[in-house]
């Protein structure tokens, strides 16, 4: 698009130096020709004369070459202070006081009074001074004389000024002017530039199907991506076709339960399944959002669609593997603990003291493998969203009891000691399985980083709305390093590796993921050498809650 | 077996693992069932549920053939068949695998690893409830 240019503007406010010229020339031919021509005037001192000519002539030729280039303008004050001199020699080359050569230096003044800044007022002045004044000092003079040549030149500084201030008001109107013109402009080349960039965006966009539609449905952009995936050309489709031509309509009530999340300014990514136009379909992730005007006015939605046919397939792959890692490791188990039981139970057979000890290892470490099994199970359904709960209301304490009672023998056997206090009244929403997974977690953990003759203390407390337990150690505690870390997957600390501590870095995973669930939070403080202490809140269930308050 | 000259429920056991299938088969027989037949594929157990009628079904969900799932439905869906217990063992721990089995027409859902002796007990239990004396 053409802007509005500044430069005519530009121009007519600033002539070229050459122009002005043009206007003191005029005025010098005038003042010369009434000279000439009037009677009791004349130019008796010719040479004077001829210097002056000489001068304008020159002036004139400058003005010219300065005028070449704008950047040379900045020459023009000597034009100017040249044709001074010249109108200073034409008065001396007449004898008259007071002849038609009077009004030269208004026609000086006017131009350069013109000129940005107020000094070139006082320069005019200057120059009306030198013309007006000194060639009345060089005469035989009469005081009257010199009044009048300073009375002339007040006139001329006060049209000078007031000039000035007419010219410097226009321009900064012009300039002003200009200003908007320009960033006009460039607000124009910008809208230009982004046009350029979204029309490159929606070409180079080919996985993602990206459809515009009108209130009704109606499709009015139709995207290279929309094409490739849809296998219809925009041609075909664009102010057309209806969105819903391309749902499948098993899937849809209509075209409002596409737009519902939209019209209530909500981003919602949804599942749905497109149909190409050989009629075949795909699943697709969906999100819809109102597509609005250049004033803000909705104009219809905007349907961002990719397609989850290969997310699906890896989804299902995962859960085939996840699945065939629970059949092939969960069966040979069986077999081994099944038999390892029948072999513990026969009667026909006594075992020794130390045949009784080799089951014991056989089976304690057949249970290992199976809690890992497990674990790697669930970490797997909670990463697949699968993971479900029996909620039901249970009191913390029985379950902090239980865990505790399970930990004690491992406690002993360490020589670690068991601490613990409880408050009443921890009555939680929850799946007492699960939770008593993610206390066995944390109490087994402590034990098992704290050396012989440690402490580890477990505390339940309860607040106005949430139930807290926390477990504490004074084993060799996690470097600080390493605290953002403890709740990913297969993290061990190095505190754990470097003192060979069991452990695969599942259990904090776990647990947290169960806290979680239970719209819970776990914290953790720790310094190594010293200890460490998790805690976990759960929100108390509603009744207990208003009961404590 | 609906054999009413024998007062022993009859059990049938199918399982592609022969290491369980054995170890199935051992509580059956601690349970004192009589264990009238162990296949090791569906489609060989459908063919022997529909022969002998047994009381009691142990069958894997995952085997070749028909699956335990597909089986437990045929027993449901066949009127002759509709007394049998069935018994399924599954690696599914999950609770959607556990659905599939109760939707499917299981009497108990067992998932593996599994006692023998937890099963031998679960045995006797199904086998009180069909009304014969084990």
């Amino acid at each position: 698009m053409s802007a509005v240019t500044p430069a005519p503007w530009k121009r007519w406010a600033n002539p070229a130096p050459v122009v002005k010229q043009l206007v003191t020339m005029g005025g010098f031919a005038i003042a010369m020709a009434l000279t000439a021509v009037l009677p009791d005037l004349g130019f008796p001192n010719s040479r004077s004369l001829l210097i002056a000519v000489a001068l304008l002539v020159i002036a004139t030729a400058l003005s010219a070459a300065v005028s070449v280039r704008a950047w040379h303008w900045r020459f023009e004050g000597v034009v100017w202070a040249i044709d001074v001199f010249a109108v200073f020699f034409l008065r001396t080359a007449s004898d008259v006081h007071f002849s038609p050569l009077f009004f030269l230096p208004v026609l000086l003044v006017i131009p350069f009074a013109g000129r940005r800044g107020i000094q070139n007022v006082a320069y005019a002045v200057l120059g009306s001074f030198l013309t007006l004044v000194v060639p009345v000092l060089i005469w035989d003079f009469e005081p009257t004389d010199l009044a009048i040549g300073c009375f002339a030149t007040l006139v001329v500084a006060i049209v000078g000024f007031v000039f000035y201030a007419i010219t410097d008001s226009q321009r900064t109107g012009i300039e002003q002017l200009a200003d908007h013109a320009s960033k006009l402009e460039r607000s124009e080349r910008e809208r230009a530039h982004a046009q350029r960039t979204l029309q490159g965006v929606w070409e180079a966009v080919t996985e993602q199907v990206i459809i515009a539609t009108d209130f009704s449905g109606r499709i009015v952009s139709w995207n290279p991506g929309a094409e490739r995936m849809l296998g219809i050309s925009r041609h075909e489709v664009e102010y057309q076709r209806d969105i819903l031509d391309f749902h499948l309509s098993s899937e849809i009530d209509g075209f409002h339960s596409l737009v519902e999340s939209a019209n209530r300014g909500i981003a919602r990514a949804g599942e749905w399944t497109y149909v190409r136009g050989d009629g075949s379909s795909f699943p697709v992730q969906l999100t819809v959002t109102p597509r609005s005007d250049e004033l803000g006015n909705t104009t219809g939605y905007l349907f961002v669609a990719i397609d989850m046919t290969e997310a699906r397939a890896v989804a299902k792959l995962k859960d085939d593997f996840v699945g065939l890692i629970s059949h092939e490791l969960r069966t040979p188990l069986s077999s081994i603990l099944g038999y390892l039981e029948l072999l513990r139970d026969d009667d026909d057979v006594e075992l020794s003291e130390a045949q009784l000890q080799y089951l014991s290892v056989a089976e304690r470490n057949a249970h290992r493998l199976l809690r890992l099994v497990g674990d790697l199970l669930f970490t797997a359904q909670v990463e697949s969203g699968t993971f479900s709960m029996e909620q039901r209301r249970i009191d913390l304490a029985e379950i902090v009891e239980a865990s505790l009672e399970t930990a004690r023998p491992a406690a002993a056997a360490a020589g670690v000691t068991l601490a613990s206090s409880f408050a009443a009244g921890a009555v939680v929403d929850g799946d007492a399985v699960r939770l008593s997974q993610a206390i066995d977690n944390l109490v087994s953990n402590a034990i098992k980083f704290t050396p012989g003759g440690g402490t580890v203390t477990v505390a339940l407390d309860v607040s106005a709305s949430e139930a807290v337990v926390e477990v504490q150690d004074t084993g060799m505690g996690i470097a600080a390093s390493e605290m953002d870390k403890l709740f990913s997957r297969f993290f061990r600390a190095t505190t754990a590796t470097r003192n060979a501590v069991p452990g695969v870095g599942l259990g904090l995973t776990i647990t947290k993921a169960i806290v979680t669930a239970h719209h819970g939070q776990m914290f953790v403080e720790s310094e190594e050498g010293v200890g460490t202490s998790f805690s976990l809140s759960l929100p108390l269930a509603r009744v207990a809650a208003s009961v404590l308050a | 077996m609906t054999d009413t000259a024998t007062p022993i429920p009859s059990v049938i056991v199918a399982d592609d693992d022969a290491d369980i299938r054995t170890l199935v088969a051992m509580a059956v027989t601690r349970a004192g069932l009589d264990l009238i037949d162990e296949l090791d594929d569906g489609d060989q157990a459908w063919e022997a549920i529909q022969s002998f009628h047994p009381d009691i079904v142990v069958l894997d969900v995952n085997m070749p053939g028909k699956t335990g799932l597909e089986l437990a439905r045929l027993v449901r869906a066949d009127e002759a068949l509709a007394g049998i217990r069935v018994i399924l063992l599954s690696a599914g721990v999950d609770d959607h695998s556990r659905q599939a089995g109760i939707d499917a027409g299981a009497d108990e859902y067992l998932t593996k690893p599994f006692s023998p002796k937890v099963l031998a007990a679960h045995l006797t239990e199904v086998a009180a409830h069909l009304g014969v004396r084990a």
